[in-house]
């Protein structure tokens, strides 16, 4: 017998998770698109959704974020604002794997401390989801709920809750009259052909320097970096110094960079190490599939399927590994 | 969440305070800083490492560290002025005050080095780089064999360091030769013209006692590895300093790799053996 949410106490639920934070879920936006964004009513939950357009890395690293300020008497401080505690609903094993993989990322060895005051401020609810035609996880285990505070198992009636750390325990403790006792029913793994596949490949080293797919997918990039945009996973940075006027003041920024574009491989006097939109792709296929620096051969594609999803020439790099382009025109 | 090595409350972002003890036009786009951190402490930085350079406005840029640890109370970087922080740095006098982070990177491997002949072969502003190797061989002399440097740049006025060279050339047990492509612009240069490889063709050296190092613009990698290899080199024996896209210096932007080795840490010193064969190394 597990724990059991009845749908009609999710509302509770909600209520009670804003002890720990504003609480954000997936809403659809007056532009019709999928986002975490406050909730205070179960009515607004959209949750049913397949994927919302940006990933929840923004809350993590968001789009751009001041990580140290400039003063004359003080010289370069990080901002010491307490960052406001949010509480996440409804985060799918992909965007939880995803945020697992960020964390080794900026949080083993040299600590990056503007991201681990943004995750810190975290309470993380994972939600069970349905596949669509572009979703392929398990390609890195993110079938499994993975770095999340609560995961909920959705049922037509309600929802199976698991605690997955301490404050999760500390969830499921003062929510305990909200909770009915029932037998799971056994649920199917879901797993995709495409999952196995780049996981047989990668064990294989294979990179498919030959493959024609690469000069297909160069020809027809746009390079406007939507893929990288909205991937959990894609994280790279670019540092910025915004000058006050006086000459006495500045802002030190980071904000979002992008493997796709052009100056992403370039350095000083203009010597550029990714020239051609091949060697781009092939920069981005090799961070996702085969990692860089200290995650090396671990995969950080978790297979939201964001990026076939909104790339509009259709390239999708996973299809090197079943060999088959997916543009349909 | 996984817990952290360490607990640093430290923002690794925050840039030390360095005051600048001196600046040497070396050519017209090329200068020379002396530098001291402000709170009396030495940089600590191993020959080949590179600290990531910060100007109030400007940001950060990676810039090699030019002297050796062997010269204690400052550090000196030289800087070519190409884009707006290194414009910004030109500008600075004695007595301003820069931002330094690091030092950052794996150094020359000193280690192997010990007791073989050192053959140094660099171009243009790698020579910077380079002057920090050179200067700790000079400064303990009696850990290395034979020192050669080779140096070539464009053209006479675009020669770096040409007092340092002048002074290797009359150390004991060093050689020191340079080059330029093309004299124009100087009529009273009287030293060698043509390319890098000419330099290396007449050397003679033990090639089972010989530490190559090459430090230079992308386009002189292939030939002087080749020229190298004809003198019966192993890419063992040769080390490069490479240059990439470097923001944090600490491997998390995501900019320098190189497959799967990050140029701020895996480099940006390496050996050919480890690169040679990774896609877009050289």
């Amino acid at each position: 017998m597990r724990p059991f949410l009845p749908e009609e106490r999710l509302g509770s639920l909600l209520a009670l998770l804003g002890h720990w934070g504003e609480v954000y879920g997936p809403v659809t936006t007056g532009d019709g698109v999928t986002a975490f964004r406050p909730v205070s009513d179960p009515g607004q939950l959209r949750l049913e959704y397949r994927r919302t357009l940006i990933p929840p890395k923004r809350f993590l690293l968001p789009p751009r974020e001041t990580i140290l300020t400039y003063s004359p008497d003080a010289g370069y401080q990080p901002l010491d604002t307490a960052q406001p505690a949010l509480v996440l609903f409804g985060l799918h094993p992909c965007d939880l794997q995803g945020i697992a993989y960020l964390d080794r990322v900026f949080l083993e060895g040299v600590v990056d401390t503007s991201y681990r005051r943004n995750r810190q401020a975290l309470t993380i609810i994972g939600l069970s989801c349905e596949p669509d035609e572009f979703c392929f996880c398990g390609a890195a285990g993110a079938d499994l709920p993975a770095g999340c505070d609560l995961f909920l198992q959705r049922t037509p009636a309600g929802f199976f809750v698991t605690a997955g750390t301490m404050k999760g325990e500390e969830i499921c403790d003062r929510s305990a009259q909200l909770f009915t006792l029932r037998q799971p029913a056994g649920t199917t793994p879901w797993h995709h052909p495409l999952a196995d596949a780049i996981c047989r490949g990668c064990a294989a080293g294979e990179t498919f320097p030959d493959n024609p797919l690469w000069d297909r997918f160069a020809e027809r990039c746009l390079g406007c970096g939507a893929c990288s945009a909205c991937c959990p996973t894609c994280y790279c940075y670019d540092v910025l110094e915004q000058g006050g006027l006086d000459g006495q003041a500045a802002e030190r920024l980071r904000e979002w960079d992008n493997c796709l574009f052009k100056s992403h491989g370039e350095v000083a006097g203009g010597v550029n190490f990714r020239r051609s939109r091949r060697e781009r792709l092939q920069y981005r296929f090799l961070h996702k599939y085969y990692g860089f620096g200290a995650l090396r051969g671990v995969i950080s594609c978790v297979g939201c399927g964001r990026c076939r999803a909104v790339c509009p020439v259709e390239i999708d790099l996973a299809a090197l590994f079943e060999g088959e382009d997916h543009d349909r025109q | 969440m996984p817990r952290a090595d360490s607990c640093q409350s430290r923002s690794l972002y925050i840039p030390r305070d360095a005051t600048i003890l001196s600046v040497t036009e070396l050519t017209s786009r090329e200068k020379l800083f002396r530098l001291r951190l402000s709170d009396g402490s030495e940089l600590k930085h191993l020959p080949g490492q590179f600290i990531q350079l910060s100007i109030l406005g400007y940001g950060e840029a990676p810039i090699s560290v030019a002297s050796p640890p062997t010269r204690q109370g400052y550090f000196e970087l030289g800087i070519r002025r190409v884009g707006s922080l290194t414009t910004a740095m030109h500008a600075l006098k004695r007595g301003d005050k820069v931002g330094i982070r690091g030092p950052y990177g794996t150094p020359f491997d000193l280690g192997s080095m010990g007791g073989k002949d050192l053959l140094l072969i660099s171009g243009g502003c790698g020579l910077a780089p380079m002057r920090s190797l050179i200067q700790y061989a000079a400064d303990r002399k009696s850990e290395f064999g034979r020192v050669t440097i080779l140096y070539g740049a464009r053209s006479p006025d675009q020669l770096l360091f040409r007092e340092d060279l002048d002074k290797w050339e009359t150390i004991s047990g060093f050689a020191c030769s340079y080059t330029v492509d093309s004299r124009e612009g100087d009529g009273c240069y009287s030293g060698s013209t043509g390319l890098i490889t000419d330099l290396i063709r007449p050397i003679e050296l033990s090639p089972a006692e010989t530490e190559a190092v090459i430090v230079g613009p992308p386009a002189m990698y292939t030939p002087v590895i080749a020229a190298l290899k004809e003198k019966g080199l192993s890419s063992q024996q040769i080390s490069l300093s490479l240059e990439r896209q470097m923001r944090c210096g600490v491997g998390k932007c995501g900019h320098c790799s190189i497959e799967h080795l990050y140029c701020c840490q895996d480099g940006p010193v390496f050996r050919l053996n480890v690169i040679e064969h990774l896609h877009g190394a050289l």
